[in-house]
């Protein structure tokens, strides 16, 4: 894998080039992107089929182990790796740890081996068994084995502890893959952990950046699979923006956690490249479509004039998501966001979708799903845009308007 | 001689000159259905875990809403606002709606029926609710399905007596109140229910009744309840044989493949039940010689298709292993099932309509045991149903 930032944009924004990442010899990634999140190997909700009908999906998956590494020796066996396996072989896949939108239990790492928590409870993973799991697995890039079982409230002596695991798992699998063909082929990115400790986190990033990894995934602020909305919080900011200093400019930058679009702005501010659609499949599970507006080419006065025309349902609320369980939208015939180009728009109205809900039909599921993904890959495309044509200010501006009151929207 | 009120046509293609199995094309305001044909169930306006561009694929043509669930949620004014179902779940093709009376009766255990219709508590707020054959229609009408059903006086099938009469009697007499009642004849077709329990005599009673009636098709009802397979299919055939030739023939709640290929040899053109999709979300699918629990350790690194032979989305690409990993724990696992499951109940349908064209619907029938009962097992009532239309399993 090959990096290169193309343009630094405002001090610390990077418009990148991703390059020469696994099959995808003649194709280029620009970032900050997404890697399309997915659990049990499938875009949760979708099947094959039903993933057809989103476009301009991102060209990697994102495969976190938690609940796949126990199905390792069956992949093993079929031998043509999880992506074949799991039917998203016209994807890439980036093995991470532990998944986003789920909490892992906390206290059950420690020196040999990091906990994953999947269907039929623990699995204990040391360095060995992670080197099968891989090798059976054949992603095109995978984040180390690490500990990143740490949040804002851990102790000293858990960070830093954390932070020792992760070095040595680092190093026991950069030694193991000089003899494993397999995982030479793969990239391999550092995790760079710490919790809420300057001290540690220095530490981390300067340890990892002198070791020999293709990229950075950054975690361990957050143990419980929350939202992550703790990008108000300054020492995060600050703790974030300080280890990334550390980091080499030539390296990608990977943070997959469910993000709100102002803390994916913020992500960037700081310097992150890659993420991933975690959010869109939160929402989804809270039966909310994502309806906030990121096209910061209309001038704002506009927005505002078109608005009190145009809107049939005035946006009284705030926050980035509409929630379709409201007994509001029983009768409202419109589409999820008016506008909008997905395959759910096209043809379903919010009143069928909160029926849906009413019943808990697992269709609501597909279609907010679907329009959902379509809606954040649409940002992070117009996000890249907005870095191109140096306009990332106003994206910020137009995204900070619809802050939500509330926490949970 | 069609019906004077009537949006529907039935074109019978081909007879089969063995058994009483004839193969046709239904044409209904929605879509031209190729019978004998299964309807999938979507309860709620929804088939669980599809979007209708997958029943499309499917070639599916035809699927069943139920009026106890869609008149409760979203109900019958919002329907109505939406401009019927077929808008508001966005299906263009044919739909069909029971009467919500089989659900009352069924789901509801203070339900009570009187001359009027059926008293039942409103599991929602305890107030004391009516359905006459009056309201049913009107739900019905506003939901807006290509064939709509009459109330009907359903008796449990294990039950016996002058209950079971009256109930045959009082039918017939809401059949009436239900004709008058409805308002969309040009585009919704109602169908009446024989009734008649488990004796021989009243079904045909009840039938010859029925079919003095100007309705374009004929519903065979309170079986598939728990009554012995014996009875079964003797109230069918004799149902079947009392129905005129040129109107379809439904069948209902039968949805069992062994059950389906029997009935069809009996007569019936038309099917719905909710095993296939229901078995689907428990991790089951259907296959020639059963069905296979997919989430059993034995298909834990099994790499094939479900079945190699099978059409659909779900066996061109995902392997049982996959299906196991996934099966109940996700719910990509019953959109995927599901689609294989449709897709068995609709390849087994269109097998007997292109035997039957092809003179060779009693060689379909024995190898359709043969596979599925691969010691000859055969159940004793399937024997004798088929010997009863000259078919001998071998
Ligand atoms: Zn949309
Ligand atoms: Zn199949």
């Amino acid at each position: 894998m090959k990096f290169s930032v193309e343009k630094l944009v405002q001090g610390s924004c990077r418009l990148g080039v991703l390059r020469d990442v696994g099959k995808l010899k003649n194709q280029t990634v620009e970032t900050p992107f997404c890697l399309l999140y997915t659990r049990g190997g499938s875009v949760p909700n979708l099947s094959n089929d039903t993933l057809g009908y989103v476009q301009d999906l991102p060209p990697v998956a994102l495969m976190p182990l938690n609940v796949l590494a126990e199905h390792h020796e069956t992949v093993q066996e079929y031998g043509k790796g999880i992506a074949e396996f799991t039917v998203m072989k016209d994807f890439l896949v980036c093995c991470t740890m532990q998944d986003p939108c789920t909490a892992a239990p906390s206290g059950y790492n420690d020196k040999t081996s990091v906990a994953l928590w999947g269907r039929s409870g623990k699995m204990k993973v040391d360095p060995e068994l992670f080197v099968k799991v891989q090798e059976a697995f054949q992603p095109d890039w995978f984040q180390c084995l690490g500990d990143a079982d740490t949040c804002k409230t851990s102790s000293k002596k858990r960070t830093k502890k954390a932070v020792d695991n992760t070095l040595n798992f680092l190093d026991e699998i950069l030694s193991k893959r000089k003899s494993s063909q397999t995982l030479q082929k793969m990239a391999l990115f550092g995790s760079i952990g710490g919790g809420f400790s300057q001290f540690e986190r220095e530490r981390s990033a300067k340890e990892t950046v002198a070791r020999n990894v293709e990229g950075f995934a950054l975690e361990g602020f957050q143990n419980d699979g929350e939202e992550f909305c703790q990008f108000g919080d300054k020492d995060f900011v600050d703790i974030l923006s300080l280890t990334l200093k550390h980091l080499p400019e030539d390296k990608p930058r990977m943070m997959c956690a469910v993000l709100r679009p102002d803390v994916v702005l913020q992500a960037v501010r700081a310097g992150i490249d890659i993420f991933d659609t975690s959010y869109a499949y939160a929402a989804t599970e809270k039966g909310h479509a994502l309806v906030f507006d990121y096209n910061y080419h209309t001038p704002s006065e506009e927005v505002k004039d078109s608005d009190e025309t145009k809107m049939s349902t005035p946006a009284t609320e705030s926050g980035f998501t509409i929630n379709l369980g409201d007994k509001k939208y029983r009768d409202d015939f419109g589409p999820l966001l008016a506008g909008c180009k997905c395959f759910t728009c096209k043809t379903n109205t919010r009143a069928y979708i909160n029926h849906l809900n009413n019943v808990t039909e697992l269709q609501q599921g597909i279609l907010l799903m679907i329009h959902n993904l379509h809606h954040y890959l649409g940002f992070f495309s117009a996000l890249r845009q907005s870095l191109r044509e140096d306009k990332f200010d106003q994206l910020e501006a137009l995204i900070a308007q619809q802050k939500p009151h509330s926490p949970d929207r | 001689m069609a019906a004077k009120h009537s949006a529907l046509s039935l074109k019978i293609l081909a007879e089969c000159p063995v058994t009483k199995a004839r193969a046709c094309e239904m044409k209904l305001p929605h879509a031209l259905v190729k019978t004998p044909v299964f309807m999938p169930v979507g309860t709620q306006g929804s088939l669980k875990g599809l979007v209708p561009d997958q029943l499309r694929d499917l070639d599916c043509r035809i699927i069943l809403g139920n009026t106890y669930h869609l008149g409760h949620r979203p109900g019958p004014e919002l329907l109505e606002k939406a401009g019927g179902l077929h808008s508001f779940m966005k299906w263009d093709r044919a739909l069909l709606t029971d009467s919500g009376g089989f659900q009352m009766v069924s789901l509801l255990k203070l339900a009570e029926i009187t001359e009027e219709g059926v008293k039942f508590q409103s599991p929602h707020d305890g107030s004391e609710m009516l359905l006459t054959p009056e309201h049913s229609i009107e739900i019905q009408n506003a939901i807006g399905a290509d064939i709509i059903m009459q109330l009907d006086d359903v008796v449990s099938s294990t039950v016996s007596g002058p209950r079971v009469e009256e109930a045959m009697h009082r039918t017939i007499r809401w059949l009436d109140r239900c004709i008058t009642a409805h308002k969309r004849p040009h585009d919704q077709n109602i169908f009446p229910i024989v009734q008649g329990g488990l004796d021989e005599n009243l079904r045909r009673q009840c039938a010859k009744e029925l079919i003095k009636r100007d309705v374009p098709g004929f519903a065979i009802g309170g079986l598939s309840g728990g009554e012995s397979k014996e009875h079964f299919w003797r109230m069918v055939t004799v149902s079947t044989d009392e129905l005129p030739n040129s109107k379809p023939r439904y069948l209902m709640g039968v949805g069992f493949a062994v059950d389906l290929v029997v009935c069809v040899a009996l007569g019936c053109d038309m099917f719905d039940c909710v095993f296939p999709t229901r078995t689907a979300r428990f991790g089951c699918a259907l296959v020639r010689t059963g069905q296979l629990n997919l989430k059993t350790k034995l298909f834990a690194k099994d790499f094939r298709p479900i079945d190699g032979d099978c059409k659909c989305s779900t066996c061109a690409k995902y392997t049982r292993a996959y299906l196991h990993t996934v099966a109940t724990n996700e719910t990509v696992a019953c959109t995927l099932l599901t689609v294989h499951n449709v897709a068995y109940q609709m390849s087994l349908m269109l097998a007997m309509h292109t035997s039957i064209i092809e003179q060779r619907f009693p060689e379909c029938v024995q190898k359709f045991f043969e596979d599925m009962f691969p010691e000859k097992n055969y159940p004793d009532w399937a024997v004798k149903a088929l010997a009863s239309v000259n078919i001998v399993l071998k």
